[in-house]
Parts: C-alpha cells; sequence; structure tokens
C-alpha cells in the first residue's frame, strides 16, 4: 500500500522540473506499459517518445511528482490503447519472433515468463491493460479505474476473468491440472 | 524469541503538543515485515477525503460524520510470516513515548484465545479529547492507529455493524 | 506456484533502448531526429493529448479524492476493528465479574 500525500504545490515553471531526470526516472514505466501491451519494441519505444514530448508540452499544468506520475500512466494506457484499436486491421506480430527488450534476467522461470506475457499479449485490449496496470505497476483497482475512465466493479471482474482465462490456458499449455 | 502472551506494544499516535503527530522510525520492523498496510492521512487529505464521502450510503455518512475536524489519521500495520519475528523490545520504545501525562491508557486486554493484546491510549484535553492511539499486537501482526484531532468516543464505538466490524454481542453466562 | 507473482515477475518493467533519453531530449530541443515518427502515430498522440488536456485537471482532482476516501474507509475499518475488539473484551469481563460477584 502506497502512502497517499497531499503534495507540495509544485514549481508551476517547466524550467524548474528537470526533465531530463524525469525522462529518465519514468522512461522504463511508460516503456513497459506500451511493450507489454502492444509487443511491438520498435512502436512502443515511438509511443514513449511522443508521451515525452507531450509530457515536456503540459509540464506547467502538472503540480507535483505524484501528478506526473499519475498523468505519464494515463497518457502512455490512452495512447497505447489508442493505437491498439488502429492496428486492429493488421495482421498480429507473431509474438515467438517478437524479441524481448534488452534487460536485466528476471527471477523465475523464463519459460513460463515468456509463456504469460504471451497470454496477456492474446487478451482483448482493455483486459490486457487492466493486467499490465496491476502487475506491472501494481496499481489498485481504484486507481486503474481512475486511469482508465471506468468503473471500479468493471476493473475488478475483467481482473477477475483474465486470472481464470490465463490459469486455464497455461495449465493446458503446461498439461497441468491447475495451479 | 516468542511473542504470544506478551503485550507487545506498537505505537503509532500522536505527538507530546496537541495536533502534533509523533514521527516513528519503523524501518527495523518494515524489514522483517511479509507484508504492511500504512495509511497517512493529514488534515488536507481528510477534508478532500470528507468531499467524496457520500452521506447517502450508511457507512460513508458515518466516516463523514468520524473524520469532521479531524487533523490526522495514520495507521500502521506490520504483519509477519511467523510468530517471534518480532519482539516486546521491539516496541518497548514506541510504548514509552505514551508513558507521560498527555497521555491516558483507558483499557488494556490481553486475548488468551487468539493471542492478541490491545491497548487503547487517549489524550484528554480541555474540550474533549484531543488524540487516540490504538496498539494491537498478535503473535504475527502488529497494528499501531493514532487518530489526531477532537475525537468523539461514542462516534467511534458505534462502529459496529458498518466497515465489516462485527456488533459487539456478548452473551451472558446463564444463571445457576 | 503463485500465478499473480509469476505474471508479476512475468511484467516486469523493462528499459528502452540506451539511446532513448538522449532521443527524446533531442527531440524536445528541436534537433532533427534519425527515425521520423509514423504519421498515424502522431495524429494519435495529437488527438489523445488535446482530450487528455482538457479533462486533465479535473480527472487527476477526482482520483486523489477517491484513493482519499478509500484510504479513509480502510483506516477506520482497522481502527474500528481493533477498539471493537477491546470493547467486546471489556463488556465479557464486566458481564464475568457481575455473574461472578
Amino acid at each position: 500500500m502506497t502512502l497517499l500525500q497531499m503534495p507540495e504545490r509544485a514549481p508551476s515553471r517547466t524550467g524548474e522540473w528537470d526533465f531530463a531526470s524525469l525522462v529518465r526516472q519514468h522512461q522504463a514505466m511508460v516503456f513497459s506499459v506500451a511493450w507489454h501491451f502492444l509487443r511491438d519494441r520498435a512502436l512502443a519505444e515511438e509511443l514513449a517518445q511522443e508521451v515525452f514530448l507531450a509530457l515536456h508540452l503540459h509540464l506547467a499544468t502538472l503540480e507535483s511528482p505524484e501528478h506526473i506520475l499519475f498523468w505519464l500512466r494515463k497518457v502512455t494506457t490512452h495512447r497505447a490503447l489508442d493505437v491498439a484499436r488502429s492496428r486492429q486491421r493488421r495482421p498480429i506480430v507473431s509474438l515467438e519472433d517478437a524479441p524481448e527488450p534488452v534487460a536485466v534476467t528476471p527471477p523465475g522461470d523464463p519459460m513460463l515468463g515468456a509463456a504469460l506475457r504471451k497470454l496477456v499479449a492474446a487478451l482483448p485490449a482493455k483486459a490486457r491493460m487492466v493486467v499490465v496496470l496491476r502487475y506491472q505497476e501494481d496499481l489498485d483497482p481504484t486507481e486503474i479505474a481512475a486511469i482508465l475512465g471506468i468503473p471500479i466493479g468493471t476493473v475488478k471482474s475483467q481482473l477477475q476473468r483474465a486470472l481464470t482465462l490465463l490459469r486455464g490456458k497455461l495449465s493446458r499449455s503446461r498439461g497441468e491440472v491447475g495451479l | 524469541m516468542k511473542t504470544a502472551g506478551f503485550p507487545l506494544a506498537l505505537v503509532l499516535f500522536a505527538g507530546m503538543a496537541a495536533g502534533q503527530q509523533v514521527k516513528w522510525n519503523y524501518d527495523k520492523l518494515a524489514a522483517r515485515a511479509s507484508d504492511s498496510v500504512d495509511v497517512n492521512l493529514d488534515g488536507s487529505v481528510l477534508r478532500l477525503a470528507a468531499k467524496f464521502l457520500s452521506s447517502d450510503d450508511p457507512d460513508q455518512a458515518k466516516a463523514k460524520k468520524l473524520v469532521e475536524g479531524l487533523k490526522g489519521i495514520y495507521v500502521k500495520t506490520f504483519e509477519f510470516k511467523n510468530a517471534g519475528e518480532y519482539s516486546p523490545a521491539d516496541v518497548e520504545s514506541f510504548r514509552a513515548q505514551l508513558h507521560s501525562p498527555d497521555w491516558q491508557r483507558i483499557v488494556g486486554v490481553h486475548g488468551k484465545e487468539d493471542g492478541e493484546d490491545v491497548d487503547v491510549y487517549i489524550k484528554p484535553e480541555a474540550k474533549g479529547i484531543g488524540g487516540l492511539a490504538i496498539i494491537a499486537a498478535e503473535p504475527k501482526e502488529l497494528t499501531l492507529v493514532n487518530i489526531v484531532g477532537p475525537i468523539d468516543l461514542d462516534s467511534l464505538s458505534e462502529l459496529g455493524g458498518h466497515f465489516g466490524i462485527p456488533e459487539v454481542e456478548v452473551e451472558k453466562k446463564k444463571e445457576k | 506456484m503463485n500465478l499473480e507473482d509469476e505474471i508479476r515477475t512475468a511484467l516486469r518493467r523493462k528499459e528502452p533502448s540506451p539511446e532513448f533519453t538522449e532521443r527524446v531530449l533531442a527531440r524536445v530541443s528541436g534537433m532533427p531526429v534519425r527515425r521520423a515518427p509514423r504519421p498515424w502515430v502522431r495524429w494519435v498522440a495529437a488527438m489523445a493529448a488535446s482530450v487528455l488536456l482538457a479533462a486533465g485537471a479535473m480527472g487527476y482532482r477526482q482520483y486523489q479524492g477517491e484513493r482519499a476516501k478509500s484510504q479513509v474507509l480502510l483506516a477506520i475499518r482497522i481502527a474500528g476493528g481493533k477498539l471493537n475488539k477491546a470493547q467486546k473484551r471489556v463488556q465479557m469481563l464486566n458481564a464475568a465479574h457481575r455473574n461472578n460477584s
């Protein structure tokens, strides 16, 4: 559980925020939301760049570090969803061929991780984004609902359905009875 | 070190001066806890929350009435995988801060069945109760609650039946 | 295996390419970039930005308020639960005392 604190009013001029630091601080988050959602590294980087360009334009309107984080998550999420909608007619990239970004090898079973990422990528767009926000960003349903602009109940039911689906598909693919 | 049966004190409570919260250093406990809940709500956040609490919902209406005028609500809960992962000494320093003329312990109960000790302290002021502190210690969980501000104990005691809190029902023993 | 933990591990944040920050800063400062974004990405970005700018400030207040509300309710649940336990035990002790006297 994260702290909830009312932030001090931040300086209103863009120049008083260290933009380069903000990029470095948040680039992994922005890129990863886009990457886990779109599963296209080049597209994810492009989208991430656009998000930061937009941040630069709107920085003066943002009140605090927490507000910046909220804003980045919201803009990244909505842009990724828009991109996914506009790609609907395009053939889906084969996930077996999708190269993984360079990163420190995460702990755990890499095969399982790859399988899960593939299964998450196959979820319907909204459910996929709910899963990404929940498990990549560790956001609770209230926060996810605020970012996506949907009711909390919808977030919870989508999360539940997605987990049931993932559990079932993973079990079948591994020949397990259940998890 | 076993802790069951010890009145483990977790103190999270208002400061020495009226309206102030004492800042505790929980780092050691936090490092050992498997999970924790951390709620820090100062006056401005409480006022904001009050605007969003609905008067139409019975629970929220009660909450709205409770937080009116409060200066802060601070809650810290640590959960541990096993009993014995914290000791009375861990929290003794916190408890010691309540040993002051400002604070008065009004309840201290020990539960034999579940091993939970609950201590409740108030901070009496000229116009009423200026602070409340609760220390609840179970073998695998420690909770500290601090409420700062004019407190209506009657409202607090009427929370049973709301917020998922069971009503207080005490069975009377059959007379011989 | 805990599925949620595995999903968390699978969806850990990853860094973009090493030149990412440099490219963003270059674009911000107006310098030419090596790769131009695809036109439809820019269009989508512009549309999303204009909508979000209008709704942004209000959306964030709403978010803060809802979070504050849920935190208050959580705090009351925890505090009330502990008080309730204490109250119950005191009443049990009083009842036992009355029965024994």
